[in-house]
Order: C-alpha cells, then structure tokens, then sequence
C-alpha cells in the first residue's frame, strides 16, 4: 500500500495497538492481517510489576511470553540457591516457548525488572485453535518453528565453535 | 464556641452528627431491604433455571457443528446462523415425513387410563404380597398397597397440575432457548475469558490450563449423556412400536430422559412401559418381548456395551452413594426434574474437582524444596 494512504487509515493510534505490536513480533512477521486479528483474540495481556515473579523454575509450564513494554529477567537456581542470571530480555523477546508443545517443567525462572507487559500465548488455546482453525494454527506453527529453528541453528553453531575451540585447547595442552 | 481546647467546633460537630445519622439509617435501610432485595432476585430469577439450563445444553450440543463450519473459515455467527437453519430445517423435515406425534391426545387417553393401570398394578401387587405373606408374614405389617396408591394418585396430580402450566411455559422456552444459546454459543469464550483474566500472576497459566481441561470433559460429558439419553430412547421407541402397546412416544421420552439418572433411572423409566404392557396385553410373549427391550437391548445390549464405552469416560463415574444423595438433594430443590439434572451436575461437580486434584499432582510449585514426602531437599 502506498505509504500516503497508509499514514491517512492507519494513525499513530495504529502503532499502539496490539495488533500492530504482534505483527512486529519476529515469529508472527509472516501472518496476514486476518490471522493477526485472530492471534489477538487467543493471546492474552498480562501486566506485572517491577520484580514480579513470571513463573519459577521446575513450574508445569503451559506456554509463552512475548515481552511488549519491560524488561524480564531469565536467571537460574541450583541447590544451594545461588542464583545465575542467564539473560536479560527486552521489547520483543520471547521465552518460555519450551513449555508451549508440552508441559514440560520451567528450566529457569522468569522475574521483572521494570513494569512490564507481557502478552501470553498458551497451548489450551492453541489446542483450541487448532480445532476450530486449522490453517490460521498452521500458519502459526509455522513462523514459531522457524524462529525456533533459528535459535536452533545458532545453538548448533556455537557448540561446534566450542567443539573445535575445545579440540585446539587440548591439543595446545598436550603440546605443552 | 472557640476551638482553641482541641475539641470539635460547630460545624464540625454537625457534620459528624449528620454523618453518623445518615450511616446508621442507611445501615438499617440496607438491612431491612436485604431481605426484600433477595426476595426480589428470586422472583425476578425464578422460572429462568430451566431455559439457561437447556439453552447451555443446546449450545454444548450445538458447538461440533458449529466448529465444523468454522473450519471452513466462516466467521462464528455466521455457522451459528447455518448450524440454526440446518437444525431446524432437519426438525421441520423430520415433522414432514413422519408427522407430528399426537402428543395432546395420548395424554388425554392416559389422563383417562392412568387410574385402569394403577389399579390393575395394585392387583398385581397384591397377589405377589399374598404369596410373599406365606413365606414373611410380617410384610402384613407395612401397607404396601395403599402406600403406593397414595404415591401415585398425589404423583397423577402433580403431572395433571404441571402439564397446562408447562405448556404455557413451552412456548417461552422455544423463544429463549435459542436466544440464550445463540449467545452461549458466540460469547462464551470472551465471558471466561474475562473472568480468568481476573486471576493473579502466580496462578494465571495454572488456572488457565484447569479451565480448558475441565470445560473439554465438561462438554465431553454433557454431549456424551444427551446423546446416550436420545439414542436409548430412540431403541426403545423401535421397540415397542414392534409390538401393540399404546403410548410408545411417551414412553420412549420416559426411557431417554430416565436414562440421564444411573442405576437407578433405568428402571424407574421402565415401569410404566413394563405396567402398561401387563395391564393391556397381559403376561404373554409381547411382554416379554417389552421387557427383553427395556432391559436387555437397551440397557446392557446398547447402553452397557456400546454407548458407555464410546460415549462417557471412566473419569466421570459417580459412586453410587453420591448418585443417591444428588437424586434426593435434587428432587427436593426442584422436584421431577431436578431429579433427573441433580446426578449430572453431580457429575460435573466430580470432573471439577478430579481435573483440579489431577493438576495439583503435577503442578506443586514446591517439589523443588521438598520431596514427596515432605522432607526438605
């Protein structure tokens, strides 16, 4: 559409939406307008404050979060409760996607650091999409596998980067 | 006066004395209409029980085909229209082909038969005591007969009474029953949504997943019932239509909406086929016939071996002791029919409180700390 028209029907107003906000979203960027509007309808808005606890690790987890405003930390637990951070998320980010096809226990906790919004999208409704919207749950599967994939991709990468880096220490060790 | 002692000045004086006045009144206004106010919700509530109940059960059965026109990307009002229009066009066909069962007329007969049948079973009952009496005298004690008469002559009367004023009603359910479920069929999603919305954080996903399992099993159930409830009226309907017994619409009615109430429904559904046959065709082979329908096709043949396994899952069973209490519990909230609903919502009550119990099992947000025994890790 040309940009002229699209400044004229789609204001300021327009970017605040959440509608505008999930089609951002690197895994829902593929998805039309239809599907986006029916997105909106399964996911839900979730507020929480600075240091709210979002789940905790070991939790039955039953699905995702996509950060909208905020910030989330991702941190670990061991037994002697010391705790590890392993990332901090920002606008955008998601996680908790482990969780989403199964109910699989958290692996890590997930706290606040700022107010924040966070838009959830779990698997009871994706279940339900499913059986009501096959294609729209489809598509949706699909730009989540892909951006799954990605980090799946970049995981492999960086462990065969550790492999050869691990492989040329210990041959600099027994050189030595 | 002047305020310089700390003390409250005039104006301040008359404000507390209004304010307090004014709290006292309204506290006795609202005490006193708190009975009024409940009053006036019960009458204003009463008589929309049964259409919210029938139009959730339309709507529970309404909601496959629905899907299945969602599935082919109509919007959701627009297959609830379609689902509308198949539905009753199927009715209005099915009326068609077969025409409409002279429902008024067979109550009429039967206003006139009922007593014929009673007495006749009151006979029957009594040469059965006469040979009991032989062998346990002290049956002689208890006024079997006449309690049974007395029974069903006050059971004659509720009918007679509730028939006119129920079919006064009939014809506000055909208007409400359809609006309410095409609501509960559009809205209910968005309703539950908003109110699990309301949860906290912590317990958001945990309530969530509860809600979804436990309304599948709900509609799993209530689907299962009505459908095990049409189809066991529809067998015994083919039944006795086989043999020369009146009354076979009714009947089969009887048998279906019995049905809803284990163990003991099915045989109180049975009686009055199996008093009528005895009464008009006498013990021969139609009775027996009758009886083979009542109990052994419909109940063990279709019921036993093939709907319940298919239809109603294991999870939902009720102990017997839970059956009866809901029966009694229910008959006396609402009489006939809440007889029949009680042990279904008993049942609904059960999946509740399984589903929950099962999410609990494995959603402990403690079993990092602690072992299942209790001891800390």
């Amino acid at each position: 559409m040309n940009p002229f028209w699209q400044n004229i029907f789609r204001g300021r107003g327009y970017q605040q939406t959440l509608h505008y906000f999930l089609s951002t979203v690197p895994a829902f960027s593929k998805l039309d307008k239809k599907d986006l509007a029916f997105l909106e309808n399964i996911v839900h808005s979730r507020n929480y404050q600075s240091g709210e606890i979002v789940f905790s690790q070991g939790d039955i987890g039953s699905g995702m979060y996509i950060i909208r405003t905020g910030q989330v930390q991702i941190f670990t637990q061991d037994d002697q409760d010391t705790t590890t951070e392993q990332a901090i998320l920002n606008e955008g980010d998601f996680f908790g996607e482990v969780a989403l096809t199964a109910s699989r226990p958290r692996c890590a906790s997930a706290r606040t650091t700022a107010p924040t919004v966070l838009i959830g999208l779990f698997r009871s409704d994706i279940e339900e999409a499913i059986r009501r919207h096959p294609a729209f749950s489809a598509n949706l599967m699909f730009g989540l596998n892909r951006v799954i994939s990605d980090r799946l991709l970049q995981c492999s990468l960086q462990l065969e980067e550790l492999k050869k880096k691990l492989i040329s220490d210990q041959k600099e060790a027994a050189d030595e | 006066m002047s305020d310089q002692g700390g003390g409250l000045n005039r104006a301040q004086v008359a404000v507390l004395y209004l304010v307090l006045t004014t709290a006292i009144a309204s506290g006795i206004a609202i005490y006193s209409s708190a009975s009024n106010i409940t009053a006036l919700l019960k009458t204003a509530t009463t008589g929309l029980f049964l259409p919210i109940l029938l139009s959730l059960i339309v709507a529970f059965l309404l909601d496959p085909a629905v899907q299945y026109f969602e599935k082919r990307r109509l919007n959701r009002t627009l297959s609830i229209f379609t689902v509308y229009i198949i539905f009753t066009a199927l009715v209005l066909l099915l009326l068609l082909i077969i025409g409409p069962p002279n429902w008024k007329g067979m109550m009429q007969a039967l206003k006139a038969d009922f007593p014929r049948y009673l007495s006749r079973a009151i006979e029957y009952l009594n040469g059965i005591l006469a040979i009991a009496q032989e062998h346990f005298p002290f049956i002689n004690n208890y006024d079997l007969p006449g309690q049974l008469r007395s029974a069903s002559k006050s059971f004659l009367g509720l009918i007679l009474v509730e028939t006119p004023r129920s079919a006064l009603r009939i014809g506000s359910l055909m208007l409400l029953v359809p609006l309410f479920s095409f609501f509960f069929l559009r809205d209910s999603r968005h309703l539950m949504r908003g109110l699990i919305s309301l949860t906290p954080n912590r317990y958001f996903e945990m309530v969530l997943d509860i809600y979804s399992r436990v309304s599948r099993q709900l509609a799993h159930f209530i689907r299962g019932r009505i459908l095990e409830a049409l189809i066991i009226g529809i067998v015994v309907w083919v039944g006795l239509s086989l043999t020369d017994i009146r009354y076979t619409p009714i009947l089969a009615v009887v048998a279906g909406a019995t049905n809803l109430v284990p163990y003991i429904g099915p045989i109180i559904g049975m009686i009055p086929g199996l008093v009528i046959a005895l009464v008009d065709l006498g013990v021969g082979g139609q009775f027996w016939w009758i009886l083979c329908v009542y109990l052994l096709i419909a109940q063990i043949i279709v019921d036993n071996f093939i709907l319940i396994p298919i239809l109603i899952s294991r999870v939902s069973n009720l102990h017997p002791l839970w059956v009866i209490l809901a029966i009694i519990m229910g008959g006396k909230l609402y009489g006939v029919l809440g007889m029949i609903i009680g042990v279904p919502i008993a049942s609904i009550l059960n999946i509740i409180v399984i589903e929950i119990h099962r999410y609990r099992k494995t959603f402990n947000p403690y079993n990092r700390f602690f072992t299942r025994q209790g001891k800390l890790l």
